[in-house]
């Protein structure tokens, strides 16, 4: 051991760790680069940009080389290449210098938005990833399932109409349901609706939703409408808006005769020596949780109150049909009651 | 055509399902749910005010209270605890006597007296029973006392109490605060702590529970941690102080598991286990008077023996192996002797030696015999004039003479330091780790569960080495 000293060993020791931390840190690391390298090959690029025109096409923009290169993380070179390939199997042409998609191309986009959305509503419903992590996956999964894998997912899940977006999911025949309803900022004063659709890119401003936590499916009802902001009521709670965010939110209005309950506030919001009942558990909680809550006795009608504060805030114990069961803030939020 | 006929329907029913839409299989089970609920309330009567018993409510208010909460917690944990490290001391050494001082030697000579040769006696006493022996001796009256304890204050209906006092610690490490209880149950045992982990009913949770329940020092690794700050932490002080000062070190000791424990739970919720489903609910029961006999012969049966029966059909082979390594000879040295020499090295590196890290290795079935497995290794290689000879565990009666074999082996505080930090990150005893791949019945989760402490503890010894010799 004559060439040992601390210092040289713990150089080493930090350098290597350092190493490993460059190599494999999440998403930005040399190793997760390559790897993508490697792998995005002819079909990814093809399917991002038959994917890129749909988006545009749908939203009445036109797309020409430039616009496109600049959306997509791709080399020059290998867009080049992948437009030729789609022009010779006439999935795209050329109407000077626009792009445009031909039936067969638009047919297999549409394919290619089917798997994205079903796997957004599978990771929703089937798995524990962060909403935020969603659109990211289901980028990189849509190229990979093949024609019987996505029948097989799309009947795992009971053929849904819509992700959990809110984006309705086109079916096998290219069928897709609408989407009710029109972006927020275009409400008045006054006007009541339901939360249709959030739209998830860019992330930005989709994480400014979620930090606001404003649930799809919840009623709102305008109190402010400006240039500088869109101030509106839900579930109890106020909620601020800047209108370049609010235009992500699309609302449904109510029509008149629907009855609306009101005072309609969420069970995080119950206070203690307050008793209420359910109304019902938002469209927020899905799958196993939303299954689990169910099980437990929250369900319409049920009446439920504090049993127990928690020394650290949260989880608090509520006392449901007999039972005191602790649920933690953001499950409460999701639970819709009406205090009595 | 009939065939046809049935794809058409099938293709009508989902066209007509997606035109339902999303919602409605959600409003109908809904809908289930408040009819049923709404029959329950008008056919099935209950006196209304039972499960509320004033005193049950008034339990709940005091040990969930922001003031007396934690201190309840904490005073009942140490109890607990107390109670089993010194109750287990008289009939551990009770056992030790029966089964190592009298049956040993009487085997010895009875094997002498068949005339069997030194090899088989040596393998099957020295090695197997022996192993055995000292298993059984450490392990089972910690246990025996930990268990029902344990098990009582489950049966009351505390111990949900403490899950809701915590969650919100537990919450911010990706975590279910039952694992408060989990993590509780291992300090009497990790693979009992890892059967417990069946209460937690969130998959992600569950898994991060059992992933990091090595991180509670179990009962076969509390003696380690005392014995060896009382030689080497308790001497650096004044004699008035040393007791208290190697009370404080092993407690420390204890508390950076838990620090391990948030760290890694946060860790792994954020890396390789974000993808696994989360539900959270914590079910507050009724308050009941424990059925005594009841519980303490459950956990006499379910938990401690069950444990102990795995720890020695572990032990055993254990036992075998660490007898043949220090018998069978390549050259003129031991295989023992060989391995340590070859692991010298890298143990300097972590401030260990390699008579400990082969410890370790040979001593994954139970982390009970470590210490003697390192005084027996230590003698070997030293020569010292203790012990039984090659291959027979020993542990010394006198603190003071244990202390002699360890320095004579070249221990120093920084040794000891290093030995009590690996002796909480190292991988699981065998007996937690066929536990953990029972319960997860995953190849891949048992590895990591194995794997992930033990590289832990290389680079903290690691750190801790090359910073106390820069120091001093």
């Amino acid at each position: 051991m004559h060439t040992y000293n601390p210092i040289s060993a713990l150089l080493v020791f930090f350098s290597i760790g350092a190493l490993l931390y460059f190599l494999f840190r999440p998403s930005k690391g040399w190793y997760w680069i390559l790897k993508n390298q490697l792998t995005s090959n002819e079909k990814t690029i093809i399917e991002d940009v038959l994917k890129q025109l749909y988006h545009f096409e749908n939203s009445n923009n036109k797309v020409d080389m430039k616009t496109l290169v600049h959306m997509l993380s791709f080399s020059n070179k290998k867009i080049v290449d992948a437009i030729n390939i789609m022009t010779v199997n006439n999935l795209i042409y050329f109407e000077s210098d626009i792009l445009k998609l031909t039936e067969k191309g638009r047919e297999y986009a549409l394919r290619i938005v089917r798997v994205h959305r079903l796997w957004e509503r599978y990771l929703a419903e089937k798995t524990g990833f962060h909403k935020i992590e969603w659109h990211d996956r289901a980028e990189s999964m849509e190229h990979r399932l093949n024609h019987d894998e996505v029948e097989e997912l799309s009947r795992h899940l009971g053929h849904p109409k819509f992700d959990p977006h809110g984006d309705p999911i086109p079916t096998k025949t290219g069928k897709m349901a609408q989407v009710k309803g029109v972006e927020l900022p275009l409400l008045q004063v006054g006007a009541m609706g339901r939360i249709t659709h959030i739209e998830d890119e860019p992330e930005v401003i989709y994480k400014q939703i979620l930090a606001e936590n404003i649930h799809i499916g919840s009623l709102i009802k305008v109190v402010e409408n400006n240039v500088t902001r869109i101030v509106f009521l839900s579930e109890g709670e106020e909620f601020k808006l800047a209108p370049i965010v609010a235009a992500n939110l699309t609302v449904a209005p109510l029509e008149k005769e629907i009855l609306v309950e009101d005072n309609v506030t969420r069970l995080s919001s119950l206070t203690e020596n307050e008793t209420a009942k359910i109304i019902g558990i938002s469209r927020e909680s899905r799958g196993e949780s939303r299954r689990r809550l169910l099980d437990l006795g929250f369900v319409k009608g049920a009446q439920v109150s504090i049993d127990l504060v928690n020394p650290l805030g949260e989880p608090n114990a509520y006392l449901i049909k007999g039972t005191s069961i602790a649920l933690r803030n953001d499950q409460a939020a999701k639970i819709l009651i009406k205090k009595d | 055509m009939k065939q046809n006929n049935i794809d058409h329907i099938i293709e009508l029913s989902n066209e007509l399902r997606w035109q339902i839409g999303d919602e409605f299989h959600d409003n109908l089970t809904e809908s289930i749910y408040a009819d049923a609920a709404d029959i329950v309330k008008d056919t099935v009567r209950s006196k209304d005010s039972e499960r509320r018993f004033r005193l049950d409510a008034k339990i709940d208010k005091i040990v969930t209270s922001k003031r007396f909460g934690f201190p309840i917690m904490f005073l009942i944990l140490g109890t607990v605890l107390w109670l089993t490290i010194q109750g287990a001391n008289y009939p551990s050494s009770l056992l030790a006597n029966l089964l190592l001082d009298i049956i040993h030697p009487a085997l010895k000579s009875g094997a002498a007296g068949l005339g069997m040769p030194w090899w088989l006696d040596g393998f099957l006493i020295d090695g197997v029973y022996l192993a055995v022996a000292w298993v059984i001796a450490v392990m089972l009256p910690p246990m025996a006392i930990f268990f029902p304890m344990f098990t009582l204050l489950e049966d009351f209906g505390y111990l949900p109490r403490v899950a809701f006092n915590l969650d919100a610690l537990f919450n911010k490490s990706g975590a279910h605060g039952k694992q408060a209880l989990t993590m509780s149950m291992g300090f009497g045992c990790n693979a009992a702590g890892v059967v417990a982990t069946r209460i937690i009913d969130s998959p992600r949770e569950r898994l991060i529970a059992i992933l990091t329940n090595n991180f509670s020092l179990c009962n076969g690794r509390w003696p380690t941690q005392i014995l060896i700050a009382t030689i080497f932490i308790g001497a650096v002080v004044p004699k008035s102080l040393s007791s208290f000062v190697s009370l404080l070190a092993v407690i420390g000791v204890a508390v950076l598991g838990m620090v391990f424990m948030f760290g890694v739970s946060w860790g792994l919720s954020k890396t390789v286990l974000k993808g696994e489903v989360s539900t959270f609910n914590l079910e507050l029961p009724p308050y009941r008077p424990p059925r005594f006999w009841k519980t303490i012969y459950t956990s006499l049966i379910d938990r401690t023996l069950i444990v102990l029966w795995r720890a020695i059909v572990f032990a055993a082979p254990a036992g075998a192996v660490i007898w043949l390594i220090s018998n069978i000879h390549i050259g003129n040295e031991s295989i023992a002797a060989w391995a340590i020499h070859s692991m010298d090295g890298f143990g300097f590196l972590l401030g260990l030696n390699g008579v400990i890290l082969l410890a370790y290795i040979v001593a994954i079935p139970a982390n009970e015999i470590v210490i003697p497995t390192i005084l027996m290794l230590t003698v070997l290689v030293t020569g010292v004039g203790v012990g039984e000879g090659a291959g027979v565990m020993f542990e010394l009666d006198s603190i003071n003479a244990t202390a002699d074999v360890l320095k004579a082996g070249g221990w120093t505080l920084l040794t000891a330091i290093n030995l009590m930090l690996f002796s909480l990150l190292h991988n699981p005893c065998s007996t937690t780790i066929y536990t953990i791949y029972k319960e997860t019945n995953s190849v891949k989760w048992t590895v990591v569960a194995s794997v992930m402490p033990v590289i832990l503890g290389f680079i903290v010894t690691f750190l801790v080495a090359q910073l106390w010799r820069l120091m001093f």
